[in-house]
């Protein structure tokens, strides 16, 4: 007979109570429909690594968050993470869902500025893509 | 260099995402949340996890019943003959929240099975088992197999009879678990090599069983939760 930890139920609600700005964010949303998934990309080019290379710098980037500057708990990050997957993110397979909603609760928590990661991203866009 | 060799083939075009997970990275070291030298060192961490040293703690002890005792009782102790220090090893130096040093091992027995769950959120033993899969962090997995775990198992592929008990651990942020299951008939004489190749991750969560031959996990489907977040 499996028993249900009441105090988990508790922390449960708890967790609905809380404040997270849950509205979507538009740049999010672009990369969410033009991006293109390491599913699609690996079969695409016949790779067969499930997991996209940046993955490992995801998690990373999520550890010390968490475990360096305590600017974004790991359990928050993930409640927040379940809470914006069923909000925007459900149809976006993993990992990508995560790093959207990384990025989400991050914009939300003051810890990165829409704009910001806007051009940002054009920068590192322009980066990437440069042939010579 | 031989004149037959290929490149194995990669993906040559950068996704938006790509582009995302770099952009956020570097805006969150000049912001200051971290330097590049503590990602660079979590990074290096991340390369080192994965499944084998716990496949290897689970082999090892079906060999040898002392060090079987030693796991029961310390699973941090037992994880360092296996080349597991939970505490040293962090990036941190003395373990972290993420990845406490709280190691329990559930020894299954024919009428005791153990499965592993995070009902919170998807803590995991990533020092001595990696990166936990995808189907792991879903609610749907999360707030079933507390409830259903027998049915759950079921469509693991795993039929128990009702003699047998299920018991759910749920991880937390001080104690992490992995799954001692049962050796399987049919490994008589192997050596601890042999048969840590049999115990996949899949095996060390509980949601499989070692089997001679099957040295992977299944692929699963993700389901998405029937009952959405805060419901």
């Amino acid at each position: 007979m499996v028993k249900i930890n009441p105090e988990k139920i508790t922390l449960d609600e708890e967790m609905s109570k809380r404040n997270l700005d849950k509205s979507s964010v538009t740049l999010l949303e672009e990369v969410k429909t033009k991006g293109k998934v390491w599913r699609d990309l690996s079969k695409k080019w016949g790779v067969e690594n499930p997991d996209p290379p940046w993955k490992i710098t995801l998690e990373a980037t999520c550890d010390v968050l968490s475990e360096v500057s305590c600017a974004l708990p790991g359990v928050e990050r993930r409640w927040e993470e379940d809470e914006l997957t069923d909000e925007h993110y459900k149809d976006v397979p993993f990992p990508e869902r995560q790093l959207l909603a990384l990025a989400h609760s991050m914009i939300r928590r003051g810890l990165i500025d829409e704009d910001d990661l806007k051009r940002r991203m054009q920068e590192v866009d322009k980066r990437l893509n440069m042939v010579e | 260099m031989s004149k037959n060799h290929k490149a194995a083939p990669m993906v040559d075009e950068v996704s938006e995402f790509e582009i995302l997970e770099l952009a956020v990275r570097e805006l969150a070291i000049e912001k200051g949340l971290f330097t590049q030298e503590d990602h660079n060192a979590w990074t290096d961490y991340m390369h080192t996890l994965s499944p084998i040293p716990a496949a290897r703690l689970v082999a090892k002890a079906w060999l040898d019943p002392e060090y079987k005792k030693l796991c029961i009782e310390d699973g941090v102790k037992a994880s360092l003959e296996v080349g597991i220090d939970w505490i040293n090893q962090m990036p941190t130096k003395f373990g972290t929240p993420s990845d406490y040093c709280n190691l329990r091992v559930m020894a299954d027995t024919p009428t005791l099975k153990h499965v592993v769950v995070c009902t919170l959120c998807s803590c995991y033993p990533r020092p001595i088992l990696g990166q936990s899969p995808e189907w792991y962090r879903t609610p749907n997995y999360r707030r079933r197999l507390v409830r259903w775990p027998r049915q759950v198992l079921a469509e693991f592929g795993m039929q128990l009879s009702e003699e047998v008990e299920v018991r759910v651990v749920d991880s937390n942020q001080k104690t992490r678990y992995i799954v001692m299951p049962e050796r399987p008939k049919g490994t008589e004489g192997w050596t601890e090599d042999q048969l840590t190749e049999i115990v996949t991750r899949d095996c060390l969560i509980g949601t499989a069983l070692p089997k001679p031959g099957k040295t992977a996990n299944d692929k699963r489907y993700v389901r998405p939760a029937v009952n959405p977040y805060g419901h």
